[in-house]
């Protein structure tokens, strides 16, 4: 074989394999989040992308809509609906309206470690899968938040000082408003829109949100205080219609799957150290972490939160068998959790 | 009597000269000529001799600042060169090597307020207390608080991945607030253009606010009569890729790619970075809409 054909097989090859790889797309996945562009998880959402287009050569790629573009969660989830966007990263506001058990990994004071939520995570994770699967969507990632801190103007010590602030509700949201009742809290239900004014007129004088949070909507330079106890961790997820995801091809829905429960990992490590380092952001600002008073001993905050699920079962909105799994899980945990430490230290 | 002044003449020179070393000098009496330097660059059509030329101009300042540390109008100006440089020349390309720019410009301009009476550590400081501190300042720091908070607000959204740079950006508009009290026509109504993109770049929730962010814009082209093409460049970029109105976008755009070039003599340079700007734009308007 001579060294001009040689060339022309190569340029051939070549040829054939760009042409492969940057093919029309068959499959356009139009994405949204409320995650700004730039953002170590718009970042990582990218570099998901790029993973899915690269091995997909090029048939399935991602439209994303970063920042909020497409609007709040509930207007991202009726354009789903519509088809308009065949996905989404929700937080638990989100999954909530599309298969709110999910959320009982939402409720207050539940976990007290990462490993914790880990464990449970796992275990219940085939379970929301196929709760979101029954619903009409797909759940291909699991995400964070993080945990959920009470930020406020004037030091908080107790849930009997919280009574006597104006206190933040996300409007809408049944969780949240379940730990109020059962915290004897009235808040102010909002649009989280419009937090930022309302800190600044005085309307509310108190919110909850993780620091990483609280910091990219500058609601930190409203507050002064923070609680040291966390009221949960707040959870998200990777998801896309059914209507879309039906439709792929077997190699094709499965690359999603895969891919998204990678990107969901990364994703939960980026937002952890993200908060770790937003909390040391707000402590160099100045910012005062408020140690648990009176009224806030572990048994009396467990009383807060089985309240507010026992109200969250009434309606069925996180059924009752799965919470009573869960706490069986965690107990379980803990105390192989205390053995193994109990035999390390004999 | 003639003897007796020249005498004086003589050792006031030798007490001006050993207050002020040969280098202060030349740097102080360099600032004039960059005036005119500076006028040449702004109405330059070239972008290829301008991306050439700026790097040594930068250089040539830097230099002077080293001899004359505390000169507030050397610093401001190299302020106002490494932004406009990375703006203009770096950040569409390597988004890293413009952060460090505008890094270099925002230590400039730092410096520059510092000598003028603004003794906080701005990047640590809360926002209430910088908005005490700049209201302390008058007229003549504009052009250092403008450059200073342009870049580093270019800073925080180029590493919007830092949460420590994600928490100063109320720090940011705490300096620019002052700009629009003091001289909102400075460069050009440049600080409502600011507000246009610090009100259109977010979504509400994360403290947008598209109609202030509309006002400011047009504040801002009514300073320059629509002469100043980047606006538009920016309200496309920023405003309407933030509410999805790609017809606004596509319409701004090639607004600003059709504009003739020479429309605005005084700002030749920044209208055809704002043409360049709007066809990379144009390319991801696909890709965004």
């Amino acid at each position: 074989m001579n060294h001009s054909l040689l060339r022309i097989i190569t340029l051939i090859t070549g040829l054939l394999l760009a042409s492969n790889l940057y093919a029309k797309a068959e499959y356009t996945l139009k994405f949204a989040t409320l995650a700004p562009a730039g953002t170590t998880w718009m970042n990582l959402l990218e570099e998901w992308a790029q993973t899915v287009k690269t091995q997909s050569n090029g048939r399935l790629v991602f439209k994303f809509y970063p920042g909020g573009v497409q609007g709040d969660e509930p207007d991202v989830l009726k354009k789903m609906r519509f088809n308009q966007l065949q996905g989404s990263a929700f937080s638990g506001h989100g999954i909530g309206q599309i298969y709110s058990p999910a959320r009982v990994m939402e409720l207050p004071f539940l976990f007290d470690t990462f490993d914790e939520i880990d464990h449970v995570r796992n275990q219940l994770m085939p379970e929301f899968e196929q709760g979101f699967h029954d619903n009409g969507y797909e759940l291909l990632g699991w995400m964070e938040i993080g945990f959920v801190h009470m930020f406020s103007k004037e030091p908080i010590h107790s849930i009997k000082e919280m009574k006597s602030h104006r206190v933040w509700l996300w409007q809408g949201d049944p969780l949240g408003k379940a730990f109020f009742d059962a915290s004897g809290v009235s808040p102010v239900p909002l649009s989280i829109i419009d937090v930022y004014t309302s800190l600044s007129t005085g309307l509310i004088d108190t919110v909850y949100s993780t620091p990483l949070a609280t910091i990219a909507m500058q609601w930190h330079t409203k507050t002064r205080y923070v609680s040291d106890i966390a009221l949960t961790n707040a959870i998200g997820g990777l998801i896309v219609t059914r209507k879309f995801f039906d439709k792929l091809p077997a190699d094709l829905k499965k690359l999603l799957q895969t891919t998204g429960k990678e990107t969901g990992e990364k994703l939960i490590a980026a937002t952890r150290e993200d908060n770790d380092k937003s909390v040391a952001e707000l402590k160099k600002r100045g910012l005062t972490f408020i140690p648990p008073g009176d009224g806030m001993s572990k048994p009396e905050l467990l009383l807060i939160r089985d309240k507010a699920a026992a109200e969250l079962m009434r309606s069925n909105y996180i059924p009752k068998s799965l919470f009573d799994r869960t706490s069986q899980m965690l107990q379980k945990f803990r105390s192989t959790q205390s053995s193994a430490k109990a035999i390390m230290a004999n | 009597m003639m003897k007796l002044l020249k005498i004086t003449s003589l050792l006031l020179m030798v007490l001006w000269l050993s207050a002020c070393s040969m280098g202060q000098m030349v740097a102080r009496s360099s600032v004039s000529i960059l005036d005119g330097a500076v006028d040449a660059m702004n109405r330059e059509t070239d972008l290829v001799l301008a991306e050439s030329a700026i790097p040594a101009n930068l250089k040539l300042m830097e230099g002077l600042i080293a001899e004359d540390p505390g000169n507030t109008d050397l610093r401001t100006y190299a302020a106002q060169g490494f932004y406009g440089y990375a703006f203009g020349f770096t950040e569409l390309d390597d988004a890293r090597r413009a952060s460090a720019l505008y890094q270099r410009g925002f230590d400039h301009g730092v410096s520059a307020l510092q000598e003028q009476g603004l003794k906080i550590d701005l990047q640590n400081s809360h926002p209430d207390k910088i908005k005490n501190a700049a209201n302390k300042l008058s007229n003549k720091s504009v052009p250092a608080l403008f450059w200073t908070a342009s870049n580093w607000g270019k800073q925080i959204d180029l590493n919007r991945d830092d949460p420590t740079r994600l928490a100063q950006m109320s720090s940011v508009e705490a300096l620019m607030q002052r700009v629009t009290e003091l001289q909102p026509d400075y460069y050009y109504g440049s600080a409502h253009l600011f507000y246009g993109v610090y009100y259109g770049s977010r979504s509400p929730m994360f403290g947008g606010d598209f109609k202030q962010s509309e006002l400011n814009f047009n504040r801002a082209r009514a300073v320059s009569d629509s002469k100043l093409l980047i606006i538009d460049v920016l309200q496309a970029e920023y405003l309407e890729r933030q509410r999805l109105n790609q017809e606004n976008f596509h319409r701004l755009l090639t607004g600003v790619i059709e504009t003739p070039v020479g429309s605005f003599p005084e700002m030749e340079l920044v209208n055809q970075i704002a043409r360049e700007r709007a066809r990379f734009l144009l390319e991801k308007e696909g890709e965004w809409f």
